[in-house]
């Protein structure tokens, strides 16, 4: 999906790291991933689905590898997008993850506090 | 912020994982119970291939209980692959041995759980658990009644085909 296509102000920013970012939109219950060049639409599942599949590469055995190119392709079944990344992208990509799920649970912790737990 | 990943689903990633790595103990249990009545039925201790055989389908129900309980709470429940079922034993006591050990895993496992539940103040996954727990009292306790028959009755002479028709008597009462 084009970032021409969505409403930037509509979104917000989760977590950003120098490669890329993560926004979230409240009005379509959905997520955007803005890296590698690409802006992608994600659901919970998938955005948990993608967390995995980035966590599980194995990046030191990816470069002392001598036998294949230091490049990756990320995606899973049932996914629209597809990276071709390099271990520097990978790492970035797991530390734009990470930080986007640590985000999740700070402001799981933040509406029990404001809202949820003060009826 | 929405908390939408809150919205999707009740329990956390951890608390999902941990779950998934139950439901695969379990498959694995009801596999290896399958396996035992096997190896029982054809050294001719029809009781206890009986027993397992029971044994193999409540472990069965235990990792769809759990299936469920993922499901319905919104998370990602994993049909798990098994391998690596032993299926041949030592002897019939070696049968009795390993139920006890893998009983006394699942334990393990499930307290496991229930310590990161208290971890995270999950009591809704905990409250799910208590059945688990009380239920691994039970199970316990038939797998070392079971292998305490061995001591009790002996293996000499008759005395295997004596513990093959115990085994299937024994029962749990909490009173």
């Amino acid at each position: 999906m084009e970032k021409a296509c969505i409403d930037i102000n509509e979104l917000i920013n989760v977590f950003s790291n120098t490669q890329g970012s993560i926004y979230q939109s409240d009005k379509l219950n959905c997520f955007y991933i803005d890296f590698g060049g690409k802006f992608a639409r994600y659901n919970c599942l998938s955005l948990q689905k993608l967390k995995k599949v980035v966590e599980n590469i194995d990046v030191e055995a990816l470069l002392l590898n001598t036998t294949k190119a230091d490049f990756e392709l990320v995606t899973f079944n049932g996914c629209e997008h597809i990276y071709l990344l390099s271990a520097l992208e990978i790492v970035a990509l797991k530390e734009l993850l990470q930080g986007t799920f640590t985000m999740f649970k700070l402001n799981y912790m933040v509406n029990d506090c404001l809202n949820r737990l003060v009826y | 912020m929405k908390d939408l990943m809150r919205i999707k689903c009740l329990i956390s990633q951890d608390i999902e994982t941990l779950l998934n790595q139950q439901i695969k103990k379990e498959a694995h249990s009801s596999s290896l119970y399958l396996s035992m009545s096997s190896w029982c039925d054809q050294n001719g201790y029809d009781f206890s291939a009986d027993y397992f055989a029971k044994q193999s389908e409540e472990e069965r129900v235990h990792q769809l209980k759990l299936f469920k309980y993922v499901l319905d709470m919104g998370g990602n429940a994993i049909s798990p692959e098994v391998s690596g079922i032993k299926t041949d034993f030592a002897g019939f006591r070696e049968v009795f041995e390993d139920a006890l050990e893998a009983e006394i895993a699942i334990t393990q496992s499930f307290k496991n759980i229930a310590s990161k539940c208290h971890k995270e103040q999950d009591f809704v996954t905990m409250e799910f658990l208590n059945w688990f727990l009380k239920e691994q009292r039970e199970e316990e306790y038939k797998a070392r009644r079971a292998l305490e028959l061995f001591e009790v009755i002996g293996e000499e002479g008759t005395g295997r085909w004596e513990i093959d028709k115990h085994v299937n008597k024994i029962t749990y009462s909490e009173q």
